[in-house]
């Protein structure tokens, strides 16, 4: 049984010219593998990432055929069920932690809030647990650590913290939006390994949400190619040489080499990829 | 161009700049590459007059610097930012954008060159007056190196100016930086700790870690992943291009 389900998953706005889909009849399977999502901005890839995660509000819409998470159908789960799931079961890591920890709670503090809201654990045993979190995420000192507020570590340490905060419950599923897009390349690596470390020994899947289509095809299992809210196109680990869409060789052919000789980067002809696109949908 | 000689800033008792030189000659295009907090961008605000406090010598399109005072150099240097969202303000259209340094600097003829300057960045004429939020990121961006551009300036500062666009569209204003900088034969100092953007764009590049320069090479050398430095290689190791 894969540990995530989807099948047409649709999410539609509305607007002033009628409901707007961005999310158009997506289908996948995840297992204790790391699957990429790729896509541009407007791809719809962050907007899959809530629909699962159930953080779409009114007056968003969500459907799908199918949307189970280990055997449990999570359309029309209320929100008191999500809650429970939600940090236990299935966590998100977003893309910047100097916006998404709260800047006036200790790390340690943040941490634990978790467990508290999930779990009957004594105070005690809730900052052993905290201790063990930041150690599984390579922080050398973590009772120091622990007593710090989030402006006062770097941006690298910040994510690692955030990391360290969805394993502390040790879900099955992590949702990473653009984890490390803020982040200085030399410490991407890091927080990297981090994550692939904790999925390979906790068994978790991953579903890594990005732009950057080099760093998720020499990092996952598999690549799904998201563009206007479907999956053009699915790839196995780095066989980014094996592309065919049209749209995957345009992303593929506009990134400039680090043996850039062409006078010109070749543009994206979206007028064409949309005739593609709809010829292919016939 | 640019000459910056043994330039050192301090913040308070921080030194983020220890004795930086460098010189860009006319219509060259030249890279400063490094982390966070290398202290690239800071060279970027010495030259425009946005740190006060700095000890050398630099001078830009002739123009000799002094520490605490802002040359008038408002149509030699232009700057063009990274975030395409926070450059622009929000409730000023691109017609008012574009025109005001027109105005204060008493040119006339404003109508003729914001609707040529919008023909020069490929932005179609009807975007004229629209607002900030009526446009996309990369569209945002061509505005910003549209204004930078109208007092016609001999450089052109660009500290990440793709960084936050997406692929597709990062291509489309290199090209665009590319084709204005031949056409227009403008000097580039250009800030990034994107390599390959520096392969397609630049001519030199200078590697700078904790405000140092660890290594300054051709584009040739960086093209075939020659950096010498170690840091320059851990560079192209960990940006996972050798």
């Amino acid at each position: 049984m894969s540990l995530l389900a989807v099948d047409n998953l649709r999410v539609t706005f509305p607007s002033d010219q009628g409901p707007v889909e961005v999310v158009r009849g997506l289908s996948f399977a995840l297992g204790r593998e790391r699957l990429g999502i790729v896509g541009e901005s407007g791809s719809g890839k962050s907007m899959t990432g809530r629909a699962i995660m159930g953080l779409i509000g009114a007056p968003g819409r969500v459907t799908a055929d199918r949307l189970e998470f280990e055997g449990r159908d999570l359309r029309n789960l209320p929100e008191w069920e999500f809650r429970k799931l939600r940090g236990a079961r299935m966590s998100m890591v977003l893309q910047d932690p100097k916006f998404s920890l709260n800047p006036v709670i200790r790390i340690g503090d943040q941490i634990a809030e978790a467990l508290e809201f999930h779990t009957q654990l004594s105070a005690s045993a809730r900052r052993v647990r905290v201790l063990e979190a930041l150690e599984a995420v390579r922080i050398d000192d973590p009772e120091r650590v622990a007593r710090l507020y989030p402006h006062e570590v770097s941006g690298g340490m910040g994510q690692r913290v955030m990391i360290a905060m969805m394993v502390v419950m040790e879900p099955a599923l992590m949702i990473a939006d653009e984890p490390t897009s803020a982040l200085d390349v030399s410490v991407r690596g890091q927080v990297l390994d981090i994550m692939d470390d904790l999925v390979r020994r906790r068994g978790m899947g991953l579903l890594l949400i990005s732009h950057d289509l080099n760093m998720v095809a020499r990092w996952c299992d598999r690549i799904l190619v998201m563009y206007r809210g479907q999956i053009v196109e699915e790839l196995g680990a780095g066989a980014l040489n094996t592309a065919q869409h049209p749209y995957t060789l345009g992303l593929l052919a506009s990134l400039p080499k680090l043996n850039e000789e062409r006078a010109t980067l070749p543009i994206l002809d979206r007028a064409a990829l949309d005739g593609f696109m709809a010829g292919a949908a016939r | 161009m640019i000459d910056v000689r043994n330039l050192t800033v301090r913040y308070g008792d921080t030194t983020v700049l220890h004795g930086v030189s460098l010189a860009v000659a006319e219509g060259e295009s030249f890279a400063l590459v490094g982390e966070s907090g290398s202290g690239k961008s800071t060279i970027l605000k010495a030259l425009v007059g946005q740190v006060d406090d700095w000890q050398g010598q630099m001078t830009l399109a002739g123009h000799a610097l002094q520490p605490g005072r802002r040359a008038d150099l408002a149509r030699q240097v232009q700057m063009v930012f990274q975030d395409p969202y926070g450059s622009l303000h929000p409730r000023r259209t691109v017609d008012d954008t574009l025109a005001e340094p027109l105005a204060i600097h008493g040119i006339k003829g404003r109508d003729a060159r914001v609707l040529a300057m919008l023909d020069a960045v490929g932005l179609p004429r009807r975007f004229r007056f629209r607002l900030p939020h009526q446009l996309s990121g990369g569209q945002r961006q061509r505005v910003a190196i549209a204004r930078a551009l109208m007092l016609e300036p001999r450089v052109l500062l660009l500290d990440e100016p793709t960084s936050a666009l997406d692929v597709s569209v990062q291509a489309e204003i290199l090209n665009l930086l590319k084709g204005l900088r031949a056409e227009k034969g403008l000097t580039f100092l250009l800030v990034t700790h994107d390599l390959p953007v520096v392969s397609f764009l630049c001519d030199r590049l200078a590697v700078l870690r904790a405000g140092r320069v660890e290594e300054a090479a051709a584009v040739a050398t960086l093209r075939a992943a020659g950096l010498r430095s170690a840091y320059g290689r851990e560079l192209l190791e960990r940006s996972g291009l050798v």
